[in-house]
């Protein structure tokens, strides 16, 4: 203990000299020549610590933001501006006649990450995209049940009863057969969660024995390799050098894991951050504000909507659904709630995706004609309902409490008595799932942009079955409308099912879509292309900072 | 001397043991089942069970237990913590150093600070310059250090921008981890940017050193003032004045020795008092050690976390506190007679 | 002493607590601080009546609303309200109960306590006696604060837990100042006297003891209880104590922690009172241990 306080001692020294000088600078403002590692290195500061460093695991936007586009590849990339589905590591794809047969042809020369755990002695070929996909799909695949055998993004899709056999037909080759059409297939390759891992570093853990060191240690082809990960504190990134694409501008990528929003906000202000993922839309004004950050917004690709239980009467009945829809003052709802940031749904698809059905009459706020309505279906002096309001804050619903007492005020010009009810958001889904609601405010982010992932988790009969589908509805015109889109491949064709089926819904109204939230993110001016994409995860590779 | 030293390590060995039986008694008294706590396992599978079972005594009397925890405590085995699943001893070993040396700066500030402005203000108890620094000492003593932290980050960083809220250094440095001393980890690493790493993670120490430092410092300047104010009123002090000295020569060759004697006593109590501040300062400054490792452990229910944090500061501040006596004993022959 | 000319100083001298007073009135600080103090007390008492909105009602109109001196104000809202329309005013005068009221309590049972084991480790002797002095030494080198957080990690955070924790957690100090106390005064002559005189163990307590260790027992408060008020915002604040929507100055400081760019008034005010309550007691404690030392070297 003695050693210990010299020790203290002669620090104190140097650190006393040494804080009069750093003050003195901080003073006249005098940076120091700084290294490229840190010049050119990047701070995103996310809002969780991921779960895993395997997109294939998970679910939550927090992991797939934070190692997606980071880590890996996928054999297809989605165009951020056009949403259509553009070359990955696939440089080129052929699709049978009936189908029901994909080949992918590989870019040649990709080089996975040379990390201190793993040195490739190859570059990507077919067997690690077999090696990929069959880790989801067979049972008795080494790597199957580490991490425990979820794979829940391909479960929601029926990948397993979808995609019979994945095989290298030559080095640059794979063959993925499928026993049905399906047109969302290619869709579903090029979501943030189909990355592509490697094969030898699969067998290198395999002879060491370290198997779940494969979601740990992540090895991809992405414009980053894994440094290091502090549970949440940070996760440290290089600049994979050997990239097969433009290699990334920062040096170095940094995680800075930081849950508190205010605390982000402040980290913003003091530069420690260089991105802010999601601000606090009641701070956006404050933040614009400042000369030295710059508020980003995107169209996400989500929807926000009131489902009534169609099973339950008096909701069984278009016409008290159509008078409800019209009784709301949706615009008001975007002023509070979403204080601007979100567009007025038309339709469940948001107008970025392409299926969206541009044709479609708005839908007018006319108590008057609401009442009409009412009185028709037999209910000249209204009812009784319930509200449910989701107790959490999610993009596509800042503050749904808030929500339902408004529409609570504007049911009450048509004569209905609405009250709000909220759970623990636990009993909450489970009792909605039972079914117990007259109508809820809920809402839905989609995992890829093919319009499939809006209407059949959302209103198919069976998603009725499985409890995802809050308006309880299950009509077999629909059911048909979206069951053939998924059948042929030709975009032309689909789109007309798709808006066919928005037209069918906006008359049937079993759910009334109310805005597609934006998502936003803040970030220091001096940072330069960086754009949140609508489809997934947020790339960084290309962003750079500009020096003033 | 010898049997004063003696006592003193038998009553060391003593609250040591009082400790483990209370740490080993947390393992009941939490919630959940005691195997879980002890083991840190968040499931246990049921060909595990009785083995774990045997390995841990559950089947045998608590004070087989007892003894069985105490063997595992002694040989490093201290379980694995339940958010992370990670040995504990490890983590603590990674956190540990970041809150001594927070509260190794913080100490010697008040020191540095506390004992010159604690002298100023005793040469003339009445004046001026002694009425502004016990009034900023009392002012000082009663601040709550989590409503000054936040005073001064909304200041310096927020308003004025000139210092970094968070953290040990920027996240962009690299620093491996040698001893978790932050500074001397810079110094060893034989990195590109030493120099400004060391600035950079002076600008990260500078608040929280200032925010923690303050109590302490209040208590220093109140403490060695009193203190001063105490030996003038000694016969030897009279007598030394009597023979014409003048003020200040009493002080610098009587006063100035026998007043800091007592002070030296402060360190072990300003050590525990600092531990505990730190926590709250570790919270708002998100410092990685182990005061907000242990919060955060009571938030997640972390419980064999809590427990062998407990111990481990427990130990460390009793361990500093009887250091620090027997080397106030060294130097002070008086006490030697209590 | 011109000013205190009505009673005469032949009178003045002869009570000691009327003394004490006139050393501690003389002092302007600890005057201030006294005033301070009462009208913390009074605002924990009466708060009740005096807050103009309830407290805990929300207001889904009025959300965030600024101070009254901002032209955004509303003068019946003085301090604004906060993130869900409760008037924050209202929320800091119904507080004092919680963070100053409480830590009131948490010290007279602390001092009682105190005073019960005090007592008979001071007046006991003996191999059970230097046990006990060792656990309480060892007690006394972890600060409250820690013992408090220890006794919380086991209980759970909450109000009530917490004011358990405080109150033992302030225990060791109070038993070793008193069991000192008493030893001191059993080692002084007039006591001997006294024993020797045939009186009991409670006789010397109640009629010697009780009447010359009250000043110390008095200064131990005071310093508890700044103590007292510090730990439970700090625990508040910590999220182990009061618990949201409950309006204690430290809880209601991490709150608006989350609104400090919107509303940085309300970490301010509540914090601010937290200090203003430490330094009235600290204010008082000191006019009291100078005046002590006055009257004892008169």
């Amino acid at each position: 203990m003695k050693t210990l306080t010299g020790q203290a001692w002669c620090r104190l020294k140097t650190a006393g000299s040494t804080v009069m000088l750093c003050s003195m600078l901080t003073l006249s403002a005098c940076q120091p020549q700084l290294p490229e590692a840190v010049r050119s290195g990047l701070v995103y500061c996310s809002e969780g610590s991921p779960e895993s460093f395997n997109p294939q695991l998970v679910t939550s936007g927090t992991t797939i933001d934070a190692i997606s586009q980071q880590l890996y590849d996928r054999l297809l990339d989605i165009d951020a501006q056009t949403g259509e589905l553009k070359p990955g590591l696939a440089s080129n794809w052929q699709v049978s006649s009936d189908g029901k047969v994909y080949h992918f042809s590989l870019q040649s020369d990709v080089q996975f990450h040379h990390t201190e755990y793993f040195r490739p002695s190859r570059a990507l070929n077919a067997d690690d995209v077999v090696f990929t996909f069959n880790r989801i799909m067979q049972k008795q695949h080494p790597f199957h049940y580490q991490g425990g055998g979820n794979y829940p993004f391909f479960q929601s899709v029926d990948w397993a009863g979808l995609v019979a056999n994945v095989s290298a037909e030559q080095p640059l080759l794979v063959r993925f057969e499928l026993n049905r059409p399906d047109s969302s297939f290619l869709s579903n390759l090029a979501t943030d969660f189909a990355a592509i891992l490697s094969a030898e570093y699969g067998k290198q853990l395999l002879q060491s024995g370290q198997l779940q060191r494969i979601d740990s240690h992540p090895v991809g082809t992405g414009p980053f390799r894994f440094r290091e990960y502090q549970k949440d504190v940070l996760i440290r990134y290089y600049r994979h050098n050997d990239y097969w694409r433009e290699p990334a501008k920062p040096e170095q990528l940094v995680f800075d894991i930081v849950p508190n929003n205010a605390r982000r906000m402040a980290k913003l202000f003091t530069h420690e951050c260089d991105v802010v993922a999601f601000p606090r839309i009641a701070e956006l004004e404050l933040i614009s504000k400042r000369a030295d950050v710059d508020v980003q917004e995107s169209t996400a690709m989500n929807i926000g909507f009131w489902a009534f239980n169609t099973a339950k009467a008096p909701f069984n009945q278009v016409k008290v659904r159509q008078a409800l829809a019209m009784a709301i003052n949706r615009d008001a709802i975007l002023q509070a709630v979403y204080f601007g940031h979100a567009t007025a749904a038309n339709s469940v698809l948001p107008p970025t995706s392409w299926a969206y059905n541009a044709n479609l009459e708005p839908l007018k706020y006319d108590p008057a004609q609401a009442k009409a309505l009412l009185a028709e279906a037999g209910y000249p002096n209204g009812f009784s309902m319930d509200i449910w309001a989701m107790p959490v804050q999610r993009l596509y619903n800042p503050n749904a409490l808030k929500m339902a007492e408004l529409m609570q005020a504007d049911l009450a010009q048509i004569g209905i008595r609405a009250s709000v009810v909220s759970y623990e958001w636990n009993t909450f889904r489970r009792k909605l799932g039972d079914n117990e609601h007259d109508s809820v405010l809920i809402g839905w982010s989609a995992d890829n942009a093919d319009p499939d992932n809006f209407f059949r988790p959302l209103l198919s009969c069976s998603a009725a079955q499985t409890g995802s589908n809050r308006a309880n509805w299950c009509d077999e015109n629909f059911d048909r409308l979206i069951s053939q889109a998924l059948l042929t491949a030709d975009q032309k064709q689909r789109r007309s099912y798709y808006m066919a089926a928005q037209q069918y819904l906006s008359e049937q109204m079993p759910l009334l879509s109310i805005a597609h939230s934006q998502r936003f993110q803040a970030l220091n001016s001096q940072i330069n292309g960086v754009q949140i994409n609508p489809y997934g995860g947020i790339a960084l590779a290309g962003a750079s900072k500009e020096a003033k | 001397m010898i049997l004063y030293l003696l006592r003193r390590v038998f009553l060391l060995a003593f609250v040591f043991i009082a400790l483990s039986i209370l740490a080993f008694s947390l393992g009941y008294l939490f919630p959940g089942d005691p195997l879980q706590n002890f083991t840190g396992l968040r499931t246990i599978s049921a060909e595990q069970l009785p083995l774990l079972i045997a390995e841990y005594r559950m089947d045998q009397g608590y004070i087989q237990q007892y003894l069985g925890y105490l063997q595992r405590i002694i040989s490093g085995d201290w379980g694995l913590s339940f958010a992370s699943q990670q040995l504990l001893l490890v983590e603590i070993k990674m956190l540990l150093p970041a809150t001594l040396e927070l509260a190794a700066y913080a100490l010697l500030i008040s020191f540095f600070v506390g004992i010159p402005l604690g002298i100023i203000a005793a040469i003339k108890p009445d004046g001026v310059l002694s009425k502004a620094i016990s009034a900023l000492a009392l002012t000082g003593y009663s601040l709550p250090i989590f409503w000054w932290a936040l005073l001064l980050i909304m200041v310096f960083s927020l308003w004025l921008g000139w210092l970094p809220t968070a953290g040990r250094i920027g996240v962009l440095y690299e620093i491996p981890y040698q001893t978790g001393f932050m500074l001397i980890d810079i110094l060893l690493a034989q990195s590109q940017y030493q120099q400004e790493a060391l600035f950079n993670a002076l600008r990260h120490l500078l608040l929280p050193t200032l925010v923690l430092a303050t109590f302490p410092t209040t208590v220093m300047i109140r403490f060695t003032r009193d203190s001063m104010l105490e030996v003038w009123e000694q016969s030897y002090i009279k007598t030394a004045r009597a023979k014409g000295l003048s003020r200040s020569q009493v002080l610098y060759r009587h006063g100035l020795r026998n007043a800091l004697l007592p002070v030296t006593r402060q360190i072990g109590l300003q050590f525990s008092t600092l531990i505990t501040l730190a926590m709250i300062t570790e919270v708002i400054f998100s410092w990685p050690g182990i005061g907000r490792w242990l919060i955060d452990s009571i938030y997640q229910r972390n419980f064999p976390a809590i427990q062998s944090g407990l111990l481990i500061i427990s130990t460390l501040v009793i361990t500093v506190n009887m250091l620090t006596e027997v080397l106030h004993t060294l130097f002070n022959p008086l006490a030697r007679k209590r | 002493m011109a000013q205190f000319g009505v009673i005469s100083a032949e009178l003045l001298a002869r009570s000691p607590a009327r003394q004490l007073w006139r050393d501690f009135s003389a002092q302007h600080s600890a005057v201030a601080g006294l005033v301070l103090f009462s009208a913390f007390f009074l605002l924990a008492v009466l708060s009740p009546l005096l807050t103009p909105h309830d407290p805990y009602l929300q207001n889904d109109t009025l959300l965030l609303l600024a101070p009254s001196w901002s032209e955004l104000g509303q003068v019946q809202y003085p301090l604004g309200t906060d993130d869900l329309g409760r008037d924050i005013f209202s929320r800091l005068l119904i507080g004092s109960r919680y963070s100053f009221g409480i830590a009131v309590i948490t010290v007279v049972g602390a001092l009682l306590m105190g005073l019960l084991l005090g007592t008979l480790a001071g007046m006991s002797r003996g191999v059970k006696s230097s046990v006990f002095n060792h656990i309480l030494d060892l007690a006394l080198t972890i600060p409250s604060l820690l013992l408090a957080i220890i006794i919380v990690a086991i209980l759970g955070p909450g109000l009530l837990n917490t004011t358990w924790a405080i109150m033992l957690a302030l225990l060791p100090q109070f038993v070793h100042g008193i069991r000192n106390a008493i030893a001191e005064q059993l080692n002084q002559d007039y006591v001997i006297a006294y024993r020797l005189d045939g009186a009991n163990n409670w006789q010397i307590f109640s009629r010697i003891v009780l009447p010359n260790i009250w000043e110390k027992l008095t200064l131990m408060a005071t310093m508890a209880l700044s103590t007292a008020i510090l730990d439970i915002a700090a625990l508040g604040f910590l999220g182990l104590g009061a618990q949201t929507p409950t309006a204690e100055w430290g809880a209601m400081m991490a709150d608006s922690l989350d609104l400090i760019y919107l509303a940085p008034s309300g970490v301010a005010m509540a914090g601010l009172l937290v200090f203003l309550a430490v330094l009235s007691v600290n204010l008082v404690g000191d006019g009291l241990r100078n005046a002590v030392k006055k009257r004892r070297d008169s």
